[in-house]
């Protein structure tokens, strides 16, 4: 006969409480009924619970029912806890209707297109080019850069001239200018339709400073509740 | 007023059912905390701490025995007053008056006409009993606690004290037989009908 093994005390002590099946229960107490050490660590596990179910239950010493002032009692705030919770809503109120206003610019963005190719190809825009190029045609029909085109300066062609004059003249420049202009332009469209009035860098402000106002909340809930049960 | 009525009058926020079954339970709950934690007032703070969360908790009830979810929030009010003693040690407060006697005449539930000889023995034995639990570590002291004072099953002790099956079985073994061998050290001084026998040692 071996010394029982921790294994053997195990299933002891969850036999004593009816916690072994029936065939494992049967097992067990045909080896306990040959196995003098096995019956004594049964014994001795079997006393240990006896002893204990004979301890006498004490009274409890006095009445623990609740009354609703226990129940409705909650742990004081620190004096800044108002102030925090007000931040928290205020940011997140504020993140919401900045998502809100950047989601409705863009239709209005849209209304507005037409002005900028109104920039791109249209009169204008150009006119005052134009009405600023037109005397430097007339005045200087000798200029190089009016040279590949010397129809355009003959002074004769007085008032068809000026118009193709500023056609011509115009029309290297405005198409240089044009492409500095769409350059200028394209980037602000592309902001303005992507990102909306209210910056990204904003948006991202505000969501930390929720997220930093709720943390400084729930820590402040946290300490009260514990230091209330102190 | 049966015990489901009072606990459904109790979910829908009832103060009155719930108290009254405060007082069913509140012997069991104020004794597991006892045997946990070894003193009076401490286990009186986690009785009262786990009617309080209990009341709060009351919707999470499910179901089954109300007794084994109602030691479940002892246990737990338990385990935060010993993390609360961690924290802030305090100075325990003397059992004895100057002549070496008991403060107070512990009140037993027991018969109240218990002769003077059945209360020497009751409390030789809950001495001996009390200080053989404080020498066990707190996890297996909670779990013959539950078991073997308040009868609960394995299942019952596995939720109450948030451990797997199979530890539960290995604690509860371990924890009776350091028992046994620490209540063999108070021999004589143990009541006769509880005197272990000599020589049956595991």
């Amino acid at each position: 006969m071996t010394t029982p093994s921790f294994r053997d005390i195990e299933q002891l002590s969850a036999y004593l409480d009816g916690e072994l099946g029936p065939m494992e229960a049967a097992r067990l107490a045909s080896r306990i009924a040959t196995d003098p050490q096995l019956a004594s660590v049964f014994e001795a596990l079997r006393q240990s619970q006896a002893v204990l179910r004979h301890l006498p239950p004490r009274r409890a010493p006095r009445n623990f029912t609740l009354t609703p002032q226990m129940v409705r009692q909650k742990p004081p705030l620190p004096r800044a806890y108002p102030f925090f919770r007000f931040s928290t809503a205020l940011a997140a109120v504020l993140l919401v209707f900045t998502f809100a206003i950047n989601a409705i610019s863009p239709l209005s963005l849209g209304a507005r297109a037409p002005a900028p190719s109104y920039g791109l190809g249209g009169a204008a825009t150009e006119e005052p080019v134009m009405a600023f190029e037109a005397p430097a045609a007339t005045e200087a029909p000798a200029e190089p850069e009016i040279a590949p085109e010397p129809k355009l300066v003959v002074p004769a062609a007085t008032q068809a001239a000026p118009p193709s004059a500023d056609a011509a003249k115009v029309t290297p420049e405005a198409q240089a200018k044009p492409g500095i202009e769409e350059q200028a332009r394209a980037p602000s469209e592309a902001e303005s339709i992507e990102q909306g009035p209210i910056p990204l860098s904003w948006q991202i402000a505000l969501g930390l400073l929720a997220l930093v106002n709720l943390s400084i909340v729930f820590l402040m809930q946290k300490y009260a509740s514990s230091k209330w049960r102190e | 007023m049966d015990e489901p009525t009072l606990i459904r009058d109790a979910q829908r926020g009832d103060l009155d059912s719930f108290n009254t079954l405060v007082l069913a339970y509140q012997d069991a709950l104020f004794n597991t905390a006892l045997r946990i934690l070894g003193d009076e007032e401490q286990a009186a703070d986690a009785t009262q701490e786990a009617f309080l969360s209990a009341f709060r908790a009351i919707n999470s009830y499910r179901g089954g025995s109300f007794k084994a979810w109602l030691l479940r929030t002892v246990t737990n009010a338990c385990y935060d007053e010993l993390r609360r003693q961690k924290r802030r040690p305090t100075t325990p407060l003397e059992p004895d008056t100057e002549d070496g006697d008991a403060m107070e005449t512990p009140r037993w539930l027991a018969d109240p006409s218990i002769s003077p000889e059945q209360q020497a023995e009751a409390e030789e034995l809950e001495h001996a009993i009390q200080h053989c639990l404080e020498n066990l570590p707190l996890e297996f002291r909670a779990v013959v606690v539950l078991a073997d004072l308040q009868g609960l099953d394995y299942n019952a002790v596995a939720k109450a004290v948030r451990a797997p099956l199979g530890t539960v079985k290995s604690r509860l073994a371990r924890a009776r037989l350091r028992l046994r061998e620490c209540l063999q050290g108070f021999g004589e001084l143990l009541p006769s009908a509880f005197r272990l026998q000599e020589g049956s040692r595991a």
